[in-house]
């Protein structure tokens, strides 16, 4: 019946009482959802609103199950009605407005909470969609609702979390061939293999398996990699060349191999035996006879702590760091040398990619994100400054579905959707808002803390089946998801 | 004897002029003629009076233009002069009846018939017995005479010839009037006996007659004369007593003694005065006491009273005039302006002093309804108050626009990054926390505070890595870091003692390094003991025991009174730690590869507050309470006296560059000085209400610094340097960082740069350190 009524008012048809009504030229950058035939400029009433609009669009495009649509006006998603927006836009109703639909990213709603006993630094999934998961293939595919969460923890603990919120299988403690100090960063490499890294300077390749039923993991210690001196902020996996990428506080990036033969052996120095003293660290030393390596090459041209590192989306011999020193290198990785940097204003705490468009994206200490392009073409170093965060962002991921979206984890205890479609000019160049913002459940009912104190987030993931995980100071887990994904999906 | 002459004239005026005029208009009477002639003479003298009048009343009129009432007054006056006239007439008529009677007895030739009967009263006397006046109704008419003659407008010459000169209205003739000679000639026929009154003298009934004498008498007295024919009434003055002295004098007798010689009789009295003045029976006279002002016990005062009018000057400020009266003060006002009854209620309600007026408008039909205004006199009291007590000055306006006289500041944004927010906390101090500091990595943070512990932090994610328990009962005052990135080296001072510790947060090969940085010294202390065994070292470094050695604690000495400040020489090689308790020993100087201890100083002047070591030359700087002086490490002698000015300094921080220095002082002042300038503080920044705690340069190249206060808050100030000599530093207020609570009178205690980023750390008495990004 509404749709009746939205398609007569469309056509022009008599209303008895005519209300303003504005052109509207429907657009979309998808393929799957652009309309099959162009329908030109469609007058509709300025009283409209988002849903009106989607069924509207779901109407022209004859879809069997309505799809839900939000609409770009002048890069900025519509919230109100088109008669609201117009008015606070000072935009005339004679003008068509170009109207740019996409899928709607469904706000992300609290899923569960995974509770730990140290904060969580890093968080990580195994999915059918996930890297991990699409490099084992058939392999490793997951059946869905077999989900895998990977959780890093302050007390030198790696969690396998099934989606039950049932942890599968710890791994051994220091003494036993564990991570001596607090984790920093946990990756899936395959299926079977998970790296982690933390304080102790080390990378830690860990073995997983469980049986069929899940009751029965475990997690055993596959090789330990020596090289860096300082604590390994980040690492970064390609599973199909196997290397392992690793951002260090010792100003350099470590270029790893996921394999015994062909790693190199580690340097002795950094060997935990290799100190004198320290009767503590000889009665906690490695008892477990782990193989040691060291690293295929480090990467030394950052003049400060190296924050995040990545591999370029679509070349594995390419990476990219973010460092405090407020560069962005790019690195050629069979020569380890540096071939490109771009310099911000800010320290870069975090890193991702958006492959699509050829876009990096930083998160700084200076509470925004700034896109970058990093190919040599590009003009301008910052493409876009996405801002609503008030503290440093240091973990970001991009939306696997979409090639616009991304989530960014905070220190003040946020995660924050973007879509960077959605975004204004203004004097320091394209700025963006968040669409959505994820909170910690932790901190429901009460005020913002200052500093984010006990609720930062340290690290996020987002996957298609799971949603957005994000791990914290609160020593959680957090699952968000949107509703409605997976009901979509399952039709 | 001069109007004598006037009335002979007029006699002869009486006699000598029957002419034709008065024969015209008079029917032949020679009392007309008198009448007639009086008249003229009467009348010109009133003419005579008109003219003065007339020309008094010019002169009024004159002056009517001025004054209306004198005006109307000059014309009530010239109306009057017309009743003034007949009363003349009135006179004249009484004249003329007086010249009648005194006439009567001259004619009798042309007498009219007697109107009377003369018959004999009861004493034998003649009675006069008038007839009836007849009232003919033309019988008064005076206007208009009726014309006798009838010969019209021809001249009378015309009957010269005839005996008659023309004819009545009957046709009669009327005859020629008898000529002057035939009136004189009969009057010279008529004996009249010289002084007849034709009245009886009652006394001897015999016909009165009068004297020449007695006529002459009534004649004076008839014109106002003195009666009395010798009478001179305006004698020549003689002056009998003059002051000239005559040449020819009055009197020629002597001049008597009693000119000369005082008199004997009134020395007399006058010595019986004396005396009995002397003798107190008489008081000399003493005028009656006023009730003078100051037994009133009033004090008045004119101060306007020798006021004088001043030539126009600066700083002669006259009274200021009182506005003249509005509207409002009218006994009438107009009603706009008339309060209603919300406002008369308003102006009641507020308190006397607030008012904005002293009194409500009020409207009277009329000023005589006016009452007195009973605040006359307190308002001019007040008036008198104003004038005497307000201070009136001059006020010199300048006309600059004020947006000139402002420095030239750089916009905020230009000089970012500096830090606004605070993006971590880092809680688990019992108690204070007293000191902190970056590691020059720039990824950590050590505090130490009241709990006696140290604790290095992760410095982005404010996770606690390490700790330890150095003092049970001392706090710890100072933690600083050993300036490199090579060896990571902490020193902290608890209470008396200085620790030397190498947290195990770094690598094991930098590990390894601090360990033997700080080992190397041990063998060079026991040689050191031997070969300058008479000198008494400071004091003994030590290991501090196993269970600290195994925490990564490692040197320990321990100096005589508690240490405040430790500050490390750029090269690491060296700290100087200060004691402010310690008269001479305060400052203490260590060798970190000899474990030595040296005392500078033999003797300070102050209390040493602070120390620090130049960032570029071989220069050390000792602040005590008011001044800091720098010494020349290699020439051993002193260089300059730094003179902030203030009253306790509490810290002091050299510019990397080292030409400047920033000192914080208890008495809430930040100091800038520019060491080539000169000894005095080349900006004095007085924002914080309470005391300053610590100021830093940031030594990592970004032009900023900052003060901890214990108001709870931190300043950040952008501070630039240049190069040259010719340019001042530019010094600019950047930021307020609030979030420290204030506990017991104390905020922020101590802060520290990030090494490189334009970060800051900041330890608080509430037992926190926030980093601000």
């Amino acid at each position: 019946m509404a749709t009746e009524t939205i398609i007569a008012s469309a056509n022009g048809m008599a209303t008895p009482d005519p209300p303003s009504q504005v052109r509207v030229q429907l657009s979309t950058r998808h393929p799957d959802i652009s309309l099959p035939e162009n329908p030109g400029p469609i007058l509709v009433n300025t009283n409209l609103r988002r849903y009106a609009l989607s069924t509207l669009v779901n109407t022209l495009l004859q879809s069997e199950k309505p799809i839900p649509f939000e609409f770009l006006i002048n890069g900025t998603f519509l919230r109100t009605s088109l008669d609201e927006y117009l008015t606070a836009n000072g935009i005339s109703a004679e003008t068509t407005l170009a109207v740019e639909y996409v899928r709607a990213i469904i706000p992300p709603l609290y899923l569960a909470s995974f509770e730990h006993d140290d904060w969580v630094s890093a968080v990580d999934v195994l999915s059918e969609t996930s890297p991990a998961g699409k490099w084992a293939g058939s392999a490793g595919a997951r059946m869905l609702g077999q989900e895998r969460i990977l959780s890093g923890s302050y007390d030198g603990l790696l969690r396998v979390w099934s989606m039950s919120s049932e942890v599968l299988v710890t791994s051994p403690s220091a003494g036993s061939g564990g991570h001596t100090s607090s984790i920093k960063a946990a990756k899936y490499i395959s299926p079977s293999h998970v790296a982690s890294a933390g304080l102790d300077r080390t990378i830690r390749l860990w073995k997983y398996s469980e049986d069929s039923e899940a009751s029965n993991a475990s997690l055993s210690p596959q090789i330990e990699l020596y090289g860096h001196k300082a604590s390994i902020d980040s690492l970064a996996v390609h599973q199909p060349s196997s290397r392992i990428l690793s951002a260090s506080a010792d100003h350099s990036l470590g270029l790893w191999s996921t394999r015994k033969f062909d790693a190199p052996a580690a340097p002795t120095s950094l060997l935990p035996s290799a100190t004198s003293r320290s009767s503590k660290r000889r009665k906690t030393g490695t008892s477990t006879s782990t193989p040691q390596r060291g690293p295929l090459s480090v990467l030394k041209s950052h003049t400060a702590p190296v924050s995040d590192t990545i591999f370029a989306p679509n070349d594995h011999t390419v990476a990219y760091s973010t460092s405090w020193d407020h560069s962005l290198k790019t690195w050629d990785l069979p020569t380890s040398t540096c071939v490109d940097t771009r310099s911000t204003s800010h320290s870069l705490l975090s890193l991702t990619a958006l492959s699509s468009l050829s876009l990096l994206v930083a998160g700084t200490s200076a509470r925004h994100i700034t896109l970058i392009d990093p190919r040599a073409s590009a003009t301008t170093v910052s493409a876009m400054t996405l801002r609503g965060h008030t503290n440093a962002v240091v973990s970001l991921a991009a939306d696997p579905e979409s090639n616009y979206g991304l989530v960014s984890g905070s220190h003040d205890g946020t995660c924050r959707v973007w879509d960077v479609r959605s975004s204004r000019s203004e004097k320091e160049g394209r700025v963006g808002e968040s669409l959505y913002v994820v909170e910690r459940e932790s901190l429901k009912g009460e005020g913002k803390k200052v500093g984010g104190e006990g609720v930062k987030v340290f690290g996020v993931a987002w996957d298609k089946g799971v949603g957005i995980v994000s791990g914290g100071e609160d020593k959680r887990v957090q699952v968000n998801r949107g509703k409605g994904v997976i009901s979509e999906k399952a039709a | 004897m001069a109007p004598q002459p006037y009335s002979k004239k007029r006699k002869a005026l009486t006699r000598d002029s029957p002419e034709a005029d008065e024969v015209l208009l008079s029917d032949g009477g020679d009392d007309f003629e008198i009448a007639l002639l009086n008249g003229i003479q009467s009348q010109s003298e009133d003419d005579r009076d008109e003219e003065d009048e007339d020309a008094s009343s010019d002169l009024f009129g004159g002056d009517s233009d001025l004054e209306d009432e004198g005006g109307s007054e000059d014309e009530i006056v010239s109306d009057e002069v017309p009743s003034d006239e007949e009363g003349d007439l009135a006179d004249v008529k009484q004249n003329d009846t007086a010249t009648f009677r005194a006439t009567e007895g001259n004619d009798g030739v042309e007498r009219p018939p007697p109107n009377h009967k003369i018959t004999e009263d009861a004493n034998g006397n003649p009675r006069y017995i008038y007839t009836e006046i007849d009232p003919v109704y033309d019988s008064d008419d005076s206007d208009a005479p009726p014309t006798q003659n009838t010969i019209g407008n021809i001249p009378l010459s015309f009957y010269d010839s005839y005996p008659h000169i023309g004819y009545d209205i009957n046709g009669k003739k009327i005859a020629r009037p008898a000529k002057g000679e035939a009136l004189d000639a009969l009057l010279d026929s008529i004996e009249v006996p010289k002084g007849w009154t034709g009245l009886t003298d009652p006394a001897t009934g015999e016909p009165l007659e009068l004297s020449q004498q007695e006529l002459e008498i009534l004649r004076r007295i008839q014109m106002n004369e003195v009666p009395d024919e010798g009478y001179d009434p305006y004698p020549a003055t003689v002056e009998y007593f003059t002051g000239k002295t005559e040449t020819m004098p009055l009197s020629a007798a002597p001049e008597p003694k009693r000119r000369w010689i005082p008199s004997k009789h009134e020395s007399k009295r006058v010595m019986k005065i004396v005396r009995a003045i002397r003798e107190g029976k008489i008081l000399p006279y003493k005028p009656p006491r006023e009730e003078t002002e100051d037994e009133l016990e009033v004090r008045r005062y004119d101060i306007w009273a020798n006021e004088l009018a001043r030539p126009d000057h600066p700083m002669n400020v006259p009274a200021p005039k009182l506005p003249p009266p509005g509207y409002e003060q009218s006994y009438h006002p107009p009603p706009e302006y008339l309060p209603d009854q919300n406002e008369k209620k308003a102006w009641e309600d507020t308190d006397e002093e607030e008012r904005n007026q002293e009194f409500l408008p009020t409207s009277h039909d009329a000023l005589r309804k006016v009452p007195g205004y009973e605040k006359f006199l307190k308002e001019r009291f007040e008036r008198c108050l104003d004038l005497y007590l307000a201070p009136r000055v001059r006020r010199s306006k300048l006309n600059i626009d004020p947006e000139s006289l402002l420095p030239q500041l750089p916009s905020l944004e230009e000089l970012r990054p500096f830090p606004t927010t605070c993006a971590t906390l880092f809680r688990g101090h019992d108690g204070r926390v007293r000191s902190l500091a970056v590691d020059p990595s720039g990824v950590w943070l050590a505090s130490g505070g009241d709990d006696g512990t140290v604790r290095v932090w992760e410095l982005l994610t404010g996770r606690q890595i390490w700790s330890v328990k150095l003092g049970t009962e001392d706090a710890v005052n100072v933690v600083r870091w050993r300036p490199s990135t090579e060896a990571i080296i902490l020193s902290v001072a608890v209470g008396e003692d200085v620790y030397l510790l190498v947290p195990p947060v770094g690598d094991p090969e930098i590990e390894t390094k601090g360990r033997e940085v700080l080992d190397a010294g041990w063998g060079y202390a026991a040689n050191g003991a031997t070969s300058n065994a008479k000198k008494e070292p400071a004091t003994q470094w030590t290991r501090p025991g196993v269970r600290l050695e195994e925490e990564g604690v490692l040197v320990k000495f321990s100096l005589r009174k508690t240490v405040k400040v430790i500050s490390w020489h750029r090269r690491g090689e060296y700290f100087s730690t200060v004691c402010p308790q310690a008269q001479s020993s305060a400052v203490a100087i260590h060798t970190i590869s000899k474990h030595l201890t040296q005392l500078p100083f033999r003797k300070l002047k102050g209390l040493a507050q602070s120390a620090s070591f130049h960032p570029s030359k071989p220069i050390f700087l000792v602040a005590t309470q008011r001044y800091i002086r720098s010494y020349d490490l290699s020439k051993q002698e002193l260089l300059k006296i730094i003179q902030p000015g203030a009253r306790w300094i509490s810290s002091f921080d050299v510019h990397p560059g080292g030409d400047n220095l920033i000192v914080g002082t208890y008495d809430r002042r930040l100091l800038w000085h520019d060491l080539d300038l000169s000894v005095r503080p080349f900006k004095v920044l007085r924002y914080h209400s309470k005391a300053i705690r610590a100021v830093k340069f940031h030594q990592g190249g970004l032009p900023l610094f900052a003060d901890a206060s214990d108001d709870g808050s931190l300043q950040i100030f952008h501070g630039k340097v240049v190069g040259d000599m010719m340019e001042n530093a530019t010094i600019v207020p950047l930021k307020v960082l609030r979030g420290h609570t204030v506990k017991k009178e104390l905020g922020v205690l101590d802060l520290d740069w990030h090494p490189t980023q334009p970060w800051l750390v900041s330890a608080g008495a509430d037992g926190t350190c926030r980093l601000w990004t």
